[in-house]
């Protein structure tokens, strides 16, 4: 799932060429992003865009070649003048009188020559790693590889594929090695993913066409020079200083020649707006803001001794169970600290629960993009891959860390609580300048483990993401002032983190705090049992067998399952009562139907009812099974397939207080599934029992910092 | 000893009275920091000046009868019209086209006449406590104003030592009194004890000749007639000599940018320094970029 969609988006016809276009939100003033085409299309300003998007309009394009827009094989159709009537056809079609421009390498040459051609249509420029050749100096291996274009060479390797032939017949590992050099900076097998995807979506044929193309109509240098140097608009240079496509010095020449502002991004590459969204983001709204002069905001600055303590806390939407835990933690803040205020930036479902709990509920929260929606997205059947889907959220981690940045720029917040606040973690490490509060960052897992499926590859990617953490944390300590992690030493998965790395419990021991486990609610004891459950309408001789996937959408396939297995159930067990919870993304309509069991939408607080069942029959998701655990209900749970979490952490976790029985989906047939429920359905069962302080115990540890 | 010394320090002479101004840094564009009611001198601008002479130029000056200034009887040398012609003579003085001008409390009205009368001369201005008859003052306030010319009260408590026969009497329990009314903040003694000291430098008659100065004669939406200028109000919540509502009003009137200093009083440069040099120094860049 995207951060954002386009408000907007169509094609223009240029002699036949369909060039795509998209238009994001309606601030002043618009922002064009051109995109260096073929090689790559407007996907690359994913991590821009929703942040620019809220503040301005902005309008993309996908450049000939590649995206969305036409395919052209002929090199004449890339030369300068074509381009330049792309972007002038997508200004007129968008009704953009005047723009600033964002460009990114060799598609700033087009940018300079639309501002020179048309100085009434630009308001400013900001070139990252600008590729206007004669500038500065190119890198040797295009100089090299120049008057080779042409050849045919024998097994060519490394910058040797640069040439039509390679390119033409090995456009993947062209294009491989060419973003692999250019991500010069550790930990980026995201950025590598997507760079080659979008390169490969167009062909070997039309990216040789654009390299040819890009020359046909080239000015000499001293025409280059001039054009640049009589500009008449603002210019921003953002230039990584390891950029090994378009040499640094190529930048600085830029930013002097036009009498521009030059930002060099030290230890970065080719490729900024990716690598370094947050800086690229701050850096245009400086530049754009700055040179439209914006009005002064009117506002109120209270003295240091006149605020209140207010705390900002992040529930991570991703289950429900995070915001239960969150607000028994917020309660037990208030008895610390009766005049605390506490801002809540969440997004659905979490406000929901929030709002009608009385809580304050931040505004911006309206601006995230969705988190959950993203994972059910991601979910099919009884598989989600959990990893990877927190891998394919980068863009939402960047669109929501944005809105946090202004939200405590602007709070005055004593403190941030983040419980699996992904983006606040990630990127307050990677732009520690930013950190504004203190900070404590809740956890119920530590460390990302490869399913088997997915072989070397995977196991590579989770040590790559958890040697990232691990740097981070050791580098910049200062940025979580408390690490709590929800539950005991013994519930670390016993495991290390990848090859060379620690031991995950030896890590998390030494980083963190530990609070216990937090269930923010509490069952009721053996002797009131049957009071409960007669208030909730289940009498005392019947066996409730209570079926839940939660509220995620993930999980309309073991509904099936359990439903299907349920008449062989019956037969066994004919007190069995079972209920079935669809939660509000299935549609209880749709499933299937068996005479005396009951399908519900949507259960008020359903953990009451899971408190007094017979037997629960769940995913793998912590919050449930250990409502279950504490509650000393018998209960099967099925993880999701390939769903790290739930079949690693949270089974070892359940295993430490000898809870529920572990089952796998893909080989559970029915009669299996009937049978577990016949065994265990009423089942007395002795779990360790489950503290019940764990709240208080967080609460006190965050209040030290407050 | 201060932490940033004049560049430049000097006296000019305007129509036989002798101010002595000041110029810090170097940078661009001139910041003027105008004197206020005469009871304080321009070291009231001391958290200022270091930061904004190390990024632009700062010009001071002591208003008649305080500082290095005469001590002049003539109620006109207090007019605000009278601060406008000499705040030109100082610019003139330091070489200054055009400066960022902060009028303080009654420096706003001078502010604004300088604004008004030599608009060529004034990039931008910055009020911040504003003395302007713009709201009715609070009644506590408004009752002193009245009984100002009255015979010495006995044993007068409160804002009814705000009496020119009082000043006379005991000035420095009236200074006191005044600035601790001033410095609305908790832990405000050194303020005060700098407030108090500097005016011991001055005495009861010139602050009588300044009451008997011939006011603005003009209110509401007039003392901003002839403003082009962009204009920044910075105005504490607690502030007991002027009320915040001044301020707000201010900022309405000329569609400017309003700061308002939550829990602070009448001197907030002075008590909230940080906060109000960063933002001064927000108003600046946007008025030059």
């Amino acid at each position: 799932m995207r951060a954002v969609y386009a408000d907007r988006e169509d094609v223009v016809l240029r002699d036949g060429l369909e060039v795509h276009y998209a238009v994001y939100g309606d601030g002043q003033p618009t922002l064009l992003m051109i995109p260096p085409s073929p090689i790559t299309h407007s996907r690359i300003w994913k991590g821009l865009i929703p942040h620019l998007a809220r503040h301005y309009r902005v309008v993309t394009l996908d450049g000939r070649g590649n995206g969305k827009s036409g395919r052209p094989t002929d090199p004449t159709a890339h030369g300068q003048e074509a381009n330049l009537a792309d972007i002038l056809a997508v200004l007129d079609a968008t009704e953009t009188a005047r723009a600033f421009l964002i460009a990114h390498c060799h598609a700033n040459w087009w940018a300079v020559s639309l501002a020179a051609a048309h100085p009434e249509r630009v308001e400013g420029l900001v070139a990252i790693e600008p590729g206007v050749p004669y500038l500065g100096r190119p890198q040797p291996h295009w100089v090299e590889t120049a008057p080779h274009w042409d050849e045919i060479l024998e097994n060519p390797t490394g910058w040797q594929l640069n040439n039509r032939h390679a390119i033409t017949t090995r456009h993947r590992d062209w294009v491989e090695f060419f973003f692999g050099e250019q991500l010069v900076e550790p930990h980026s097998t995201k950025q590598l993913e997507d760079a080659v995807s979008w390169a490969l979506e167009s062909t070997g044929e039309v990216l040789a066409a654009g390299e040819e193309g890009f020359e046909l109509d080239f000015p000499d240098r001293e025409t280059l020079e001039a054009t640049c140097r009589s500009l008449a608009i603002p210019t921003l240079t953002i230039h990584g200083d390891r950029d090994i496509c378009q040499h640094v010095e190529r930048g600085k020449a830029f930013a002097e020649i036009t009498d521009g502002e030059l930002i060099i991004l030290e230890g970065a590459g080719h490729l900024t707006p990716a690598r370094e969204p947050v800086e690229v983001n701050l850096a245009i709204r400086r530049f754009v803001d700055k040179t439209k002069g914006k009005p002064m905001k009117s506002h109120v600055w209270p003295r240091g001794m006149n605020r209140k303590k207010r705390v900002l806390f992040l529930s991570s939407p991703i289950g429900l169970g995070h915001v239960r835990r969150d607000q028994a933690i917020a309660e037990e803040l208030r008895m610390i600290e009766p005049d605390l205020e506490v801002d809540w930036l969440a997004q659905h479902p979490v406000t929901t629960v929030l709002e009608s709990a009385g809580e304050r509920v931040h505004p911006a929260s309206d601006w995230l993009a969705s988190e959950s929606g993203h994972i059910a997205s991601e979910a099919s059947g009884h598989e989600l891959h959990c990893f990877q889907a927190l891998r394919r959220m980068d863009e939402i981690l960047v669109a929501n860390f944005m809105v946090f940045q202004e939200v405590v720029e602007e709070g005055l917040y004593d403190l941030v609580i983040g419980d699996e606040a992904w983006d606040v973690d990630y990127y307050w490490h990677e732009n520690p300048e930013l950190k504004r509060t203190s900070n404590v960052w809740l956890t119920d897992f530590v460390g990302y483990l490869p399913m088997p499926e997915g072989g070397d590859h995977e196991a590579y990617l989770t040590a790559d993401y958890n040697a990232e953490m691990i740097e981070h944390i050791a580098r910049f300590p200062r940025i979580r002032d408390r690490a709590i992690f929800v539950g005991n030493p013994d519930d670390i998965y016993p495991a290390v983190f990848g090859p060379g790395l620690p031991k995950i419990r030896d890590w998390t021991e030494e980083h963190f705090s530990f609070s216990g486990y937090i269930t923010g609610f509490t069952p009721p004891t053996p002797d009131r049992v049957e009071e409960a459950r007669a208030e909730l309408g289940y009498d005392s001789e019947e066996k409730v067998c209570i079926v839940t996937v939660g509220g995620s959408g993930v999980g309309r396939a073991l509904l099936e399952k359990v439903m299907t297995a349920y008449p062989l159930a019956k037969e066994k067990i004919p007190e069995l009562r079972m209920v079935v919870v669809a939660g509000p993304r299935i549609d209880a309509e749709s499933l299937p139907q068996h005479p005396g069991l009951e399908v519900h939408g949507y259960v008020d607080r359903l953990y009451r009812h899971l408190a007094i069942c017979d037997l629960a029959v769940v995913q793998g998701g912590l919050t449930t099974t250990m409502e279950l655990t504490a509650a000393q209900r018998p209960f099967l749970y099925f993880p999701l397939t390939n769903h790290f979490e739930q079949n690693f952490h949270v089974r070892h976790r359940l295993d430490q207080y000898a809870a529920g029985r572990h089952m796998d989906y893909r080989s559970t047939d029915p009669d299996q599934l009937a049978e577990a429920i016949a065994t265990e359905v009423s089942r007395v069962v002795h779990y360790h029992p489950v503290e019940t302080d764990g709240a208080r115990r967080a609460a006190q540890l965050i209040a030290e910092l407050i | 000893m201060r932490a940033a010394y004049p560049d430049q320090s000097g006296q000019v002479e305007r129509d036989g009275l002798e101010l002595g101004f000041e110029v810090f840094g170097h940078g661009d564009p001139t910041i003027l920091l105008l004197p206020t009611w005469t009871i304080i001198h321009s070291r009231f601008w001391k958290m200022q000046v270091p930061y904004l002479s190390r990024h632009y130029r700062v010009v001071t000056y002591d208003g008649p009868g305080n500082g290095r200034s005469d001590r002049v009887t003539d109620p006109a040398r207090y007019s605000a019209d009278s601060y406008a012609a000499d705040a030109v003579a100082v610019l003139d003085a330091s070489a200054v086209d055009r400066a960022v001008v902060v009028g303080y409390s009654l420096g706003a009205q001078y502010a604004l006449r300088l604004a008004t009368h030599h608009p060529d001369r004034v990039l931008g201005v910055t009020l911040v406590g504003p003395a302007l008859p713009l709201v009715p003052p609070s009644p506590e306030r408004a009752a002193a104003f009245e009984k100002l010319r009255e015979p010495c009260p006995e044993d007068p408590q409160g804002w009814d030592k705000y009496n020119i026969a009082y000043w006379h009497q005991d000035y420095a329990d009236f200074v006191e009194f005044f600035f601790g009314q001033l410095f609305s903040e908790p832990h405000s003694t050194k303020p005060i004890e700098d407030s108090v000291s500097w005016a011991l430098e001055t005495g009861p008659e010139i602050l009588e000749a300044e009451a008997n100065r011939p006011l603005l004669g003009i209110s509401g939406a007039q003392v901003f007639e002839g403003v082009k200028c962009p204009i920044l109000v910075v105005h504490g919540t607690k502030d007991r000599i002027q009320p915040h509502e001044t301020g707000v009003e201010a900022a309405r009137l000329t569609n400017g940018g309003l700061l308002s200093m939550a829990g602070s009083g009448h001197a907030p440069h002075v008590r909230d320094p940080v906060r109000f040099n960063l933002v001064l120094r927000d108003f600046v860049e946007r008025l030059v970029s």
